[in-house]
């Protein structure tokens, strides 16, 4: 059936005829059950989903109980790091890494063990490999944040690493260094990811 | 309203720009990304589930404001006329492919300006790339592309964007448990709510009064040398980079940029695409959303061509990080490119038909 003769079946149709009536009721009727089961619901579930404020307690206590349990896998590590036994703390971080193969937190730990054994290329690679796997390393927002102690190996490393460069321009090692570097500075200034 | 003529009033939605999007990033919108569409798109898209990931995921309330600003004042101002039916599914992927190129350089063209505008050295390969594509979509205007002419529809058309405007705005206000908000990442980084919708509504009615665009004015200068929009783009930049000095965002050089990457070429090539894109379909894509508030259906679908490629650029990694493009963002924007082409080589053959058809 085209167009056509679809009209040809129109009869004339009134502003106000009983067919639209029936609409507009229908319509309403819709809208206040659509809107009153809305209503509801929003009631119901705002125990079980929290207010704004209990999402951001929630939040707090998820960090709290994530940095509780960090602290306790990787005990052994600050002790060792803290009387400057480097190599152990690196070979019990290995240790934890297989155990513990998807806690971003390693690579803090292995950077901080980096760092204090002279190695900021290194250390600043694992930074990197920080914030690719955990972002709130550099979220102001988060109690993970990082970003300043990143800034100073930055600031340290930076005329070191450029200096290298020039004597050996083509050295790999330091234009990954200055890259990872460089992608570092970018994610602790922030902006959209 | 009605004092003030038209240049004016470019000027003044483009002070309004600049000064409303560095605002917003001091009130707590990540930095240098006061405003941006392509952002918020990804934020929506977020919302909405259609991406997943959470650190992006929040109804930006500028982006409702934009919407329904453009409304009420083409509403008030008696310009709320509803067409549309201009090649939809071309229009649709072309808004995919903008936002393709957006998220390669990470930025929409205002963001671009708010970038430059706050020293990021690294814009200027954008700035380069979007004037290069727009200057092609001008070699196309003039070698006769064209997209179909829009008809006048049904006035129901026109309420159904606005209409989505509202129902953001109330999933935004009640947070149903389907719309996500992140508590972490670039969707934690807002401006408080009211404020937020109150810039967006400033800025959508003044837009959809002067005509503001990014593109647009690049257009129309290297087109005919009418500078009236390019003026109000060109504010936006000054009152942006004023702001930014004052408030101590302003960072001059290449380096230790908020959301940007060193990959400058994949920049020029991604900017190309949104400004080839924006010229095809007239209007960069914040203008896009304006006009979808006022009536315009075909913009209207461009939107939903960029909510989708919003969606797409963060599921299939179709863009870049502060660690540059990825291999999947730089085959998107040649293939945007790609399409962009054909299209206007098909339209040209069209348009061409026609003209010998009637004569």
């Amino acid at each position: 059936m085209d167009d056509s003769a679809l009209y040809a079946l129109v009869s004339s149709p009134t502003a106000m005829d009983l067919i639209h009536k029936l609409s507009i009721t229908a319509l309403v009727l819709l809208s206040l059950i659509t809107a009153g089961m809305l209503i509801q619901h929003q009631v119901s579930t705002k125990g079980l989903q929290g207010s704004a404020n209990t999402r951001k307690i929630d939040l707090k206590k998820y960090y709290e109980d994530r940095m509780a349990r960090d602290a306790e896998i990787f005990a052994e590590v600050i002790q060792l790091q803290e009387q400057k036994q480097f190599s152990q703390a690196l070979e019990k971080l290995e240790e934890i890494r297989t155990a513990h193969p998807d806690n971003p937190q390693s690579y803090v730990y292995q950077a901080q063990l980096e760092y204090s054994q002279g190695q900021l290329a290194a250390a600043i690679h694992s930074y990197r490999q920080a914030v690719d796997n955990e972002p709130d390393y550099v979220d102001k927002k988060t109690p993970l944040f990082i970003g300043n102690t990143m800034l100073e190996l930055i600031n340290e490393a930076r005329g070191k690493l450029q200096r290298e460069k020039k004597l050996k321009p083509k050295d790999r090692t330091i234009l990954i260094a200055l890259d990872d570097l460089l992608y570092l500075q970018r994610r602790i200034a922030g902006g959209c990811e | 309203m009605a004092r003030f003529k038209v240049p004016d009033l470019a000027i003044i939605t483009g002070a309004a720009l600049g000064l409303g999007a560095v605002t917003l990033t001091l009130l707590g919108n990540p930095a240098n990304s006061g405003i941006c569409i392509s952002c918020f798109m990804e934020n929506l898209a977020g919302a909405l589930q259609l991406q997943d990931n959470m650190r992006m995921s929040y109804i930006r309330p500028e982006l409702i404001g934009f919407l329904l600003g453009s409304f009420f004042m083409a509403k008030k101002s008696k310009r709320f006329h509803v067409t549309g039916g201009s090649s939809p599914i071309i229009r649709f992927f072309l808004g995919f492919f903008i936002i393709v190129g957006c998220a390669v350089f990470i930025g929409c063209p205002i963001k671009m300006i708010l970038r430059l505008a706050a020293g990021d050295l690294t814009a200027v390969a954008a700035v380069l790339g979007l004037v290069f594509g727009i200057w092609l979509g001008t070699k196309y205007i003039r070698a006769g592309v064209f997209l179909d002419r829009e008809k006048q529809m049904p006035t129901i058309n026109g309420y159904i964007f606005p209409a989505i405007g509202v129902l953001l705005l109330i999933f935004l206000v009640l947070k149903p448990g389907f719309i996500h908000q992140g508590e972490t990442g670039p969707a934690a980084q807002r401006a408080p709510l009211l404020i937020a919708l109150a810039i967006g509504l400033i800025i959508g009615g003044l837009a959809q009064r002067s005509g503001l665009c990014i593109t647009g004015g690049i257009r129309n200068f290297l087109l005919v040398r009418e500078t009236t929009l390019l003026y109000g783009v060109i504010t936006t930049f000054i009152t942006a980079m004023l702001l930014s000095m004052v408030s101590g965002q302003f960072n001059l050089g290449l380096e230790g940029q908020p959301a940007s990457h060193m990959g400058h070429g994949w920049t020029f090539l991604a900017m190309t695409l949104v400004g080839l894109a924006s010229v095809m379909i007239d209007g960069c894509p914040f203008r896009q959303v304006i006009k979808a508030g006022q009536g315009d259906i075909d913009a209207g679908i461009t939107c939903f061509g960029m909510l989708t490629g919003a969606a797409f650029v963060i599921t299939w990694l179709l863009r870049s990080t502060s660690a540059g493009p990825s291999f999947n963002g730089k085959i998107a924007v040649l293939v945007g490119l790609i399409f962009c082409v054909i299209v206007a080589l098909n339209y040209r053959k069209l348009t061409g038909k026609r003209g010998r058809s009637h004569t």
